[in-house]
């Protein structure tokens, strides 16, 4: 998963201050990956560990050690798009966060009715990605709708919408990848610079860090920030569809800002990340966060998945069916899930083998992943020929040559002997359908059992 | 939200659609890419893309397998077709490969399905149903271990013919290396003369 260090593009913008003590400077803008943010942009921020991440408003950008200040909001599962700004005194207010942290630009218009903020125009909300109108008290843990007149020292106008129409403020930045970065990209953060290449179906793309430390780098710009992160395949659709989502036919090849994306729900932010599943499947494991479930109904799906687990343990997670076609039993469905957290796992595996009933099945699982052999890289069945003497040249041509297929022709050995293959094929689809479908009897046998026990006991 | 419904129930539409034309292919050499299989249906149809299933869950060497999306149903019943009625063959030789059409369950991937009954309830200890639950549960498990012993047995079928034929293969060509043999060293010419057979005819 480590990848080489990459050089990621970045250069400040224009200087605005120069702290005395600190020796800091601030800026006003910064250039990173070729997406310049500015001050006051919203944006997406991850921290290690979580799969999901924060949003949050750039409110200082310093120089020291590469860092940025944040004003964070909170998010909110009101609305599909609601979120809400934290305000108030105390933790969870704002916090400093590295360069490294921020995963791309997002829209937040405020809807407030307050006189101080300019009120959107319709496109505007239905473009945006979220809105607020409400905010958090940090210290009381309150909602409220009215705005304070300051938050952290600043005033609230620079939180609320700015006065021009920022909608298409990242189209600015659909600026083409790979001029300035020659090795292959790393964990891309920025969604244009994905966007802008080939047909990337995700219009963000963020990876987890795998360490959110700061950087020390002097004070020179541009600089070059070393990451070391998976390697992103823009094109392997599977890494991209890591996630399961209800809106994988939405198809965004514009930045994420500007896309329109009304449906957005708060599930949709996990498309970011083109970790391909077999490295996130890798590290859940080492992290303790990967569950095994058994006994699922094989039509459910990766979202229908999930939801169940938020609905049943108030729990997120990210949750994929694994059953393979020909060998599994159709009976019982298998999946991964991805918890945020090891405690999280913990609590689900527990409560999950308690005694969690879906549909008439109770499920049952555990943590880690199954071992897999490796493959041996050819296929039992296919025959080689032994005695035959090949010369040097001829080795090396064949090992060159390109797999090709054929339909076998009856007047050659080979017709026999596939279709012997073929018909051991048919006896062994038999014998998994017969088997699958006692089980199945089994079950139902069973579950009518049980439901008459009841009756009886009743 | 009603959107999100009509939206799911859509998405979930144009997925069955995708579904009805995508074939699965088994039996599959690990040596097998994309290309190849490209290469392999373009006779009878146009390969859109190629999905190779992972194997998470069975704990034995099993053949590979891919989720191949056509550019439409007739395409794909052509391709299924093919490979039913003669044996169609994939890189080595001489298994071929099964094609079967695909079914929703098939695809990791897949969208929330509309209208899944999602219900689930707590049953805990203590409870009247409780005893049932587990006894369903070992059931369950039973049923893996059962399905895992009939896929080793089948594997282990499966060396067999592929020794059996490699014997098969083996003694062939032996045959016809000592035949080419004979030839080359004059054997066959002595005898030849030996019966008074010309050899020409």
């Amino acid at each position: 998963m480590d990848g080489n260090s990459e050089k990621i593009q970045f250069s400040w913008g224009k200087c605005i201050a120069k702290g005395v003590k600190t020796g800091s400077r601030y800026y006003e803008s910064f250039t990173f990956d070729n997406v310049k943010y500015s001050l006051y942009d919203c944006v997406y921020l991850f921290k290690h560990g979580d799969p999901e991440p924060y949003i949050g408003k750039i409110v200082k950008t310093w120089e020291q050690n590469q860092s940025k200040k944040i004003q964070k909001y909170l998010r909110g599962p009101v609305m599909e798009k609601e979120i809400f700004l934290a305000s108030g005194d105390g933790s969870g207010l704002a916090d400093i966060n590295p360069l490294e942290a921020i995963a791309g630009k997002c829209t937040v218009i405020c809807i407030s009715k307050d006189e101080r903020n300019r009120q959107p125009s319709p496109r505007e909300q239905t473009m945006a990605d979220y809105i607020f109108y409400r905010c958090f008290d940090v210290k009381n843990c309150t909602l409220s709708d009215e705005l304070p007149d300051k938050i952290t020292g600043l005033e609230v106008n620079v939180l609320l919408n700015p006065k021009d129409e920022q909608v298409s403020s990242a189209s600015a930045a659909n600026v083409l990848l790979n001029s300035n970065v020659d090795e292959v990209l790393a964990a891309t953060f920025t969604a244009p610079c994905s966007a802008a290449k080939e047909d990337d179906e995700s219009p963000a793309t963020a990876v987890p860090l795998s360490q959110a430390s700061v950087k020390e780098v002097d004070e020179n710009p541009p600089a070059a920030i070393p990451l070391s992160q998976s390697v992103v395949q823009k094109e392997d659709k599977k890494s991209i569809a890591a996630i399961p989502l209800s809106h994988s036919a939405v198809k965004d090849e514009k930045p994420v800002v500007s896309a329109p994306r009304p449906q957005l729900s708060v599930k949709d932010r996990s498309k970011w990340f083109n970790l391909p599943w077999d490295d996130r499947l890798q590290r859940a494991d080492k992290h303790g966060t990967l569950v095994y479930i058994q006994n699922l109904d094989i039509q459910f799906g990766g979202a229908d998945l999930e939801e169940l687990v938020r609905e049943a343990l108030q729990l997120s997670c990210i949750a994929k069916p694994i059953n393979h076609p020909t060998c599994d039993d159709p009976n019982n469905g298998k999946a991964y899930a991805i918890f945020r957290t090891k405690n999280d796992a913990d609590v689900a595996i527990s409560k999950i083998n308690s005694g969690l009933v879906v549909g008439g099945r109770p499920l049952y699982c555990s943590k880690g992943l199954l071992k897999v052999p490796k493959s041996s890289g050819t296929l039992v069945g296919h025959l080689t020929l032994r005695n035959i003497k090949i010369g040097k040249r001829q080795r090396e041509g064949q090992s060159k040559a390109v797999l090709t297929s054929h339909c076998s022709q009856p007047n050659t050995i080979e017709y026999e002997m596939a279709l012997e293959w073929m018909i051991l094929k048919e006896t062994h689809t038999k014998k998994f359908r017969t088997l699958h479908e006692t089980h199945s009897d089994h079950r139902k046998g069973f579950a009518s059992m049980g439901s008459k026990s009841a009756r009886i006991e009743k | 939200m009603e959107t999100s419904k009509e939206q799911a129930s859509k998405d979930y539409a144009d997925f069955e659609e995708k579904v009805k034309r995508t074939i699965y292919i088994d039996q599959l050499s690990p040596q097998v890419k994309e290309s190849a299989i490209k290469a392999a249906l373009a006779q009878c149809a146009n390969v859109v893309s190629v999905e190779f299933i992972v194997n998470y869950t069975i704990p034995y060497e099993i053949p590979c397998a891919a989720l191949v999306e056509l550019n439409d149903d007739v395409q794909a019943k052509a391709a299924v077709d093919l490979m039913n009625d003669f044996p169609f063959i994939i890189g080595g030789m001489p298994r071929p490969v099964k094609a079967t059409h695909a079914k929703p369950e098939m695809f990791h991937d897949r969208p929330p399905c509309p209208g899944l009954k999602k219900d689930f309830c707590w049953v805990k200890q203590g409870d009247k149903d409780y005893e049932a639950m587990q006894k369903l549960k070992n059931l369950a498990k039973r049923q893996e271990s059962e399905n895992m012993a009939l896929i080793k047995k089948l594997l282990e079928e499966e060396k067999e013919l592929a020794n059996r034929q490699q014997e098969l293969l083996d003694g062939n060509c032996k045959k016809y290396d000592m035949l080419e043999t004979l030839m080359q060293n004059g054997t066959m010419k002595n005898l030849a003369q030996r019966y008074g057979i010309n050899l020409d005819d």
